[in-house]
């Protein structure tokens, strides 16, 4: 029953995973800026929670910290860098390149701090095993999908159900008239990076409970989960978080036929195909 | 003078990188961090003909240089097809897989430990051993490149790349193929990329994949940036000062532990820097 363990791992995976897609597919939609410094954030919340959980605090106070300081992080690099390249009417490239400058920093500044080299944490409850028939699930893994599931759920209430969801949603679909009905893009953008952080965070400290940390982690989620918000269509939350799911068990499954270091192999494909047959995504709004 | 002549070689080769990626991204505005994977693909067959005695040097070279503008041209043409960011997406897919094999196919290119013993360049069966030669070698190659670089600037060829990267709808309408132009240039970058690979093969006589990374494509990047896009000027200065950091950083008593992380956390601050305050470079035009 290998390929049943396997298809499990890919639910836990994909469950985290799609937490990551839905953060950018947030950031991407309204912003339209290709956040690659995302990736930084998600490492960053990772290595914040393992300095306090390592110096004694509780983890909960941990995790919470790191989301609140992925938060901060967030909004000051679309509030000092995103938005002042803005003003100065840069191009699209520039942004971008600003990007990868502000990820090169958060990935570096990490590795100059806590050196290059793999960090465990130190939770000695999340490698507890429970049996479900012939599958085997840490506890890390179930705390995993079932605080990534209300992530998502969480994202799709408050996107659909709250007044500042829906303001999101009006600059999404177009800045200018949300300007005319005097709701500021650039004040929300702000309210949305700062938010796609604080969701990232949370995959960030999760997924290195069970594979450890390391600065430079954090590029091949974020570029899997791009990948599954792009074929997911891109505005679409539950698009992202079904095709992050989905990649992720196609990437687990192929471990039966692939070595595991050519899975980034596996999802490039995946995303090749997309791009050939359906460009749109499979959840994309009829334009 | 050993030391003097090995810095000009090193900055000369990614003289012909900048080169490379300044038609990629500073002329035809296409965001890339795939650069030095083609680089590695250039570098690892140079060294797979030399080292097995298949073909001569400059053969070998132009093998590699036409292998990098197929790779190129079957990377760009489905991506660029649809929209520039999901090119975005394709150039990380393409860095991580390209180190993915790099380092994972120990039979063609030694694994992580990389392919030791390289032959030193020949011209047609005579052998260029001392490092004089070489400095010649590559200063010509470099004279080459960049003479062709300008040439292909003042061609119609340029105009058109230049007015594609100012308004691609008025370039559309104007019944040029933008799409066409686009490739085109993605396939002369590969050659560049290609060829300069030969010559870092060659005169460093070793290759492993920490060469080819994700932290070479920003370091090239930042290159480009710094000495200035779209100009001849620019692509030389921009090698030839940041080759000179490491020299300079080494003056100041940092621990060789994060040595690698600070080098890499000043090109980050310098993406940053320069796309806020001064986008255009050191040498370059607006970008």
């Amino acid at each position: 029953m290998v390929w049943l363990q396997l298809l499990v791992n890919g639910l836990v995976t994909g469950a985290a995973l799609g937490v990551v897609a839905i953060s950018f597919a947030l950031i991407y939609a309204t912003t339209k800026i290709f956040h690659v410094a995302h990736a930084g954030v998600y490492t960053l919340a990772g290595y914040l929670a393992w300095s306090l959980a390592s110096r004694g605090m509780p983890d909960l106070v941990s995790l919470l910290v790191a989301i609140l300081c992925c938060t901060v992080v967030g909004a000051l690099i679309q509030h000092q860098l995103y938005a002042r390249l803005e003003r100065r009417r840069a191009t699209h490239l520039v942004v971008l390149i600003a990007s990868l400058g502000a990820l090169a920093v958060i990935q570096n500044v990490i590795a100059a701090t806590y050196s290059s080299n793999i960090l465990q944490f130190p939770v000695p409850w999340g490698s507890r095993v429970e049996t479900f028939g012939s599958v085997r699930l840490t506890w890390t893994q179930i705390l995993t999908v079932v605080l990534s599931v209300a992530a998502y759920a969480g994202t799709m209430w408050f996107a659909h159900r709250t007044i500042l969801g829906k303001q999101i949603r009006a600059v999404a679909s177009n800045p200018f008239l949300a300007e005319i009905t005097r709701l500021r893009p650039q004040r929300i953008y702000v309210i949305v990076v700062a938010i796609g952080s604080a969701i990232v965070a949370l995959p960030g400290v999760l997924v290195p409970l069970d594979l450890g940390l390391q600065p430079y982690g954090g590029v091949t989620p974020l570029l899997t989960a791009t990948i599954a918000m792009i074929a997911g269509g891109v505005g679409s939350i539950t698009g992202a978080f079904v095709l992050a799911v989905g990649i992720a068990v196609l990437q687990n499954l192929s471990l039966l036929v692939i070595p595991g270091e050519w899975s980034i192999g596996v999802t490039f494909f995946i995303f090749v195909i997309f791009m050939l047959f359906r460009p749109t995504g499979l959840f994309a709004k009829a334009r | 003078m050993d030391f003097l002549y090995s810095y000009i070689i090193l900055a000369e080769v990614y003289v012909l990188l900048g080169l490379s990626t300044n038609l990629l991204v500073g002329i035809a505005g296409i965001f890339s961090v795939s650069q030095a994977a083609v680089f590695g693909v250039g570098a690892y067959l140079v060294a797979h003909f030399l080292m097995t005695e298949t073909l001569g040097f400059i053969p070998a070279l132009v093998v590699a240089a036409a292998a990098c503008i197929a790779l190129n041209i079957v990377v760009t043409l489905p991506s660029l097809r649809v929209s520039g960011d999901y090119f975005v997406v394709t150039s990380f897919g393409i860095q991580l897989l390209a180190t993915a094999v790099f380092t994972n196919w120990t039979n063609a290119t030694g694994g992580a430990n990389g392919l030791p013993g390289i032959p030193p360049p020949d011209l047609f069966g005579l052998p260029l051993e001392s490092t004089g030669q070489l400095v010649i070698l590559c200063s010509v190659a470099m004279a080459i490149g960049g003479l062709a670089f300008w040439l292909l600037m003042r061609a119609p060829f340029g105009r058109l790349l230049r007015a594609i990267r100012e308004d691609e709808l008025a370039v559309a309408a104007a019944g040029k193929n933008v799409l066409r132009a686009k490739v085109s240039a993605a396939a002369l970058a590969g050659a560049f990329a290609g060829s300069a690979g030969g010559f870092y093969a060659t005169f460093l006589s070793f290759v492993d994949p920490s060469s080819f990374d994700l932290d070479a494509s920003i370091l090239l990047l930042t290159m480009v940036v710094v000495g200035g896009a779209r100009t001849l000027a620019g692509s030389i200065l921009g090698p030839f000062l940041l080759l000179a950091l490491p020299q300079v950083l080494t003056l100041v008593e940092i621990p060789t532990s994060i040595a690698a992380a600070m080098r890499q956390l000043i090109y980050g601050v310098l993406l940053i820097l320069f796309m806020l305050f001064r986008p255009q470079g050191l040498a370059g035009e607006k970008l």
